[in-house]
């Protein structure tokens, strides 16, 4: 009789206390109900939004705050890193200019104070080079809207032009400049080192100082400001504004045979003096030589 | 039939477990468009905090209070006076309890323990 029936059929197999393939099926129905029920039906209480994550007049509303508290403080490094939390699509300092058109063309100008608000984000986005339809919707009064501190912030494009607009001079409660080295004029605290400086040469990016901030893990800090001296004059930037490069990612264009230091006012010593000069590319073809200076923290 | 059901059911209560747990924690809803009364805490402090600063530029109280009024507090003044005491049992930024005190005051509300945040000011004014 036992010789009929074949060895692996499954009255001679011992009984499982579960079929598999119904608890399977099981866990994945199970699964995909739980998983409906947490997104679609009960999802988590909205409690952390974060300013990238609010709607458009939501935006609007944090710029202009961000805006008014520039108008108080005039720290560009301050308003660049908030306007980056909001993660602007490119540039953030002309996605100022694009919310202040909005604001200009909308009933937002009515009022008196948030006429004056959008004056204070005017004079914060012309003071870095950028436009927007609001300079022709309202002149640019400066009465009683109070006006951020006269230093120009240059910030120079990747493929650098090849003439450097003229800069400003130097701020009056500074001291001046020496001839050849440029000493910083607030005593630095020691707050960043510089961890790498290096010499590139790059037929696509030739004559820039590239500066990075980090963390002392190497995590980006945007919103940090840079200073680029050299004998006649000297030129502050900040890390961020060109998030397609990096969030810690700041970049200056030299002239050929100026030199040049770079430091962090007031948060850290000045670099040894770097010059571009000609040199060979990797595919041999002649540039200016590049630089790349990393600040880091000290402790 | 009852080994069946049995294992469906047992299947079901570990996947249930799993997607909530995977829907609530791990991969929970991320929201977008949201309302800026909806920011969190640290952010809504943070917004207070400039639209203070700008009460200390403008001196324009009425302007705040609207700004303020979009995260949905329902009593402006006191949400302020709040955050002010708050910063300062917290021991806060200098700057920025000085510019929550000035708003409070600006907006009618005021404390005694305002008084020495005020006195330190007057170094720096003078």
């Amino acid at each position: 009789m036992n010789a009929q029936i074949p060895r692996d059929s499954r009255y001679y197999r011992p009984r499982r206390a579960l079929s598999w393939g119904a608890l399977i099926f099981g866990i994945l129905a199970g699964l995909a109900g739980g998983l409906y029920w947490a997104w679609q039906v009960a999802p988590v209480e909205e409690t952390d939004t974060a300013p990238w994550q609010l709607n458009a007049q939501s935006r609007a509303n944090y710029v202009v705050a961000i805006m008014v508290n520039y108008g108080y403080d005039s720290d560009l490094g301050a308003a660049v890193s908030r306007l980056l939390d909001l993660r602007p699509p490119g540039d953030p300092v002309q996605y100022v200019a694009d919310i202040a058109c909005d604001l200009a063309r909308s009933g937002y100008v009515d009022s008196a104070s948030g006429e004056r608000a959008i004056r204070t984000m005017m004079t914060f986005y012309r003071n870095q080079g950028r436009a927007g339809c609001a300079d022709q919707l309202i002149p640019l009064f400066v009465g009683p809207t109070p006006t951020p501190q006269s230093t120009v912030f240059e910030i120079p494009t990747l493929p650098p032009p090849p003439t450097k607009t003229a800069t400003p001079p130097p701020d009056p409660n500074e001291q001046g400049s020496t001839p050849v080295r440029v000493v910083p004029t607030v005593a630095p605290q020691g707050a960043f080192d510089i961890v790498r400086l290096e010499r590139f040469c790059d037929a696509d990016t030739p004559g820039i100082i590239v500066v990075q901030v980090q963390e002392r893990d190497g995590t980006p800090l945007p919103g940090q400001r840079v200073r680029a001296s050299w004998r006649d004059g000297e030129s502050v930037f900040v890390t961020g504004l060109k998030p397609e490069r990096g969030r810690d990612y700041a970049d200056f264009t030299m002239e050929p045979g100026v030199g040049y230091t770079v430091d962090m006012p007031g948060q850290s010593d000045p670099s040894q003096v770097v010059t571009s000069e000609i040199c060979n590319g990797p595919t041999g073809q002649d540039t200016y030589s590049s630089y790349r200076v990393v600040f880091r923290p000290s402790f | 039939m009852v080994r069946f059901l049995l294992s469906l059911v047992i299947g079901l209560v570990i996947g249930v477990i799993v997607g909530l747990y995977l829907g609530w924690f791990q991969f929970p809803v991320e929201y977008l468009d949201s309302p800026i009364g909806r920011l969190d805490p640290q952010y809504r402090d943070t917004y207070t905090v400039m639209i203070a600063n700008g009460y200390r530029s403008d001196g324009d109280a009425l302007a705040a209070i609207e700004r303020l009024r979009v995260l949905g507090v329902a009593d402006v003044p006191d949400f302020v006076f709040q955050q002010a005491e708050r910063y300062i049992a917290n021991s806060r930024d200098l700057g920025e309890i000085r510019a929550l005190i000035a708003l409070s005051e600006g907006l009618g509300r005021t404390s005694p323990q305002f008084d020495s945040y005020r006195q330190a000011t007057v170094p720096e004014g003078g």
